[in-house]
């Protein structure tokens, strides 16, 4: 019985140091457009997809049980903090879950970007993605331009570079 | 092949290219209590934990895009030759059963996906089903494409966690 207990408290317990991130940010050949979305974060806010245009998004794929998922939210809530001023935004949308289950997780991964909901998981299929996290940069027209599969560290300059890169002149210039 | 000193739970790795597969036993009560924690009835949870899963780590480090579909892979067990049970078989299999939606869909997505394309520096987590007994031995062969070219490998050796570890 003790053992059982070991093990479950090791289930949830899992260093997330041990896992190492992936590298890159891949380019999604002739940049789609990103499917639109409308979801409610957990604060009921509504989001659109349509409403960012003119801004570059970074949209994460995540669920709270997701091992990788957690890890990168600390470098994601850094990027965040350091890039929300100058027309970057992340939005991470929840697979499956409810309000309850990710305002607990807020606990221990408190981060301030807007965590949106698709509870009935419909969002996530027109995106095309297959395991979580899987994370899109989409430029401010709304096309989709690179793809990252695995967790990141998302407060890496060279990624974010990438990222500022695709903001028309007068944004980037701000920095 | 490894074993965690404190866990006691066996660890096997396959590398080829800069690709990894990691497979690390999961015990049927770790399954039993993610499952449980997710709404599903005891008797369904059971089913799934004894289904003989692991944690699966699935990285492309190398040079070259890797694609794999779980499909055409292969469950070798005492001289039969079997398929894994992927997301799709799980969904077809627990259609019938009174599983909560949010249940469904947290266990279909913490399953490693079907098909998948990974470029140099992507990866996957999640979990692999093989659907055999606790404690079972089995070898596990793989069907790879590297930069467009196909690779088959085999893991031997693989032991389905048991249904409890030994107590010390």
């Amino acid at each position: 019985m003790r053992k059982t207990l070991f093990f479950l408290l090791l289930l949830v317990t899992m260093p997330l140091q041990a896992i190492q991130p992936g590298k890159g940010l891949t380019e999604v050949p002739g940049h789609p457009q990103a499917p639109d979305f409308t979801l409610q974060d957990i604060d009921g806010n509504i989001h659109r997809l349509a409403d960012y245009r003119g801004k570059a998004l970074i949209v994460n794929f995540w669920a709270t049980w997701c091992p990788p998922c957690r890890a990168e939210m600390p470098s994601m809530e850094r990027a965040w903090k350091k890039e929300r001023s100058n027309g970057i935004v992340i939005l991470a949308i929840n697979v499956g879950e409810d309000e309850d289950t990710i305002f607990q997780f807020t606990a221990d991964y408190p981060v301030t970007f807007p965590l949106l909901m698709d509870q009935d998981s419909e969002v996530v299929g027109p995106w095309g993605v297959r395991g979580l996290p899987t994370t899109y940069v989409v430029d401010p027209a709304g096309r989709i331009v690179y793809r990252a599969i695995g967790g990141r560290e998302w407060d890496d300059p060279e990624l974010l570079d990438k990222v500022r890169a695709l903001l028309p002149r007068q944004e980037a210039a701000k920095q | 092949m490894e074993v965690g000193p404190s866990t006691g739970l066996k660890t096997w790795e396959w590398r080829n290219q800069g690709i990894s597969l990691r497979l690390v036993q999961r015990l049927p009560d770790q399954t039993r209590a993610y499952l449980l924690a997710r709404g599903f009835p005891a008797p369904v949870a059971d089913e799934v934990a004894r289904a003989c899963l692991f944690g699966s780590m699935f990285r492309n480090d190398g040079r070259k895009p890797l694609d794999f579909d779980l499909n055409d892979w292969r469950v070798l067990h005492d001289g039969q030759v079997g398929l894994m049970m992927t997301r799709e078989r799980w969904d077809e299999r627990l259609a019938a059963r009174e599983v909560p939606k949010t249940g469904r869909i947290a266990f279909h997505w913490s399953l490693l996906p079907t098909r998948q394309h990974f470029e140099p520096g992507d990866y996957n987590w999640g979990m692999t089903s093989y659907g055999l007994p606790p404690g079972s031995r089995f070898d596990l062969e793989l069907n790879l494409t590297v930069g467009g070219e196909p690779l088959r490998a085999v893991i031997p050796g693989l032991e389905c966690a048991p249904e409890k570890l030994p107590e010390n």
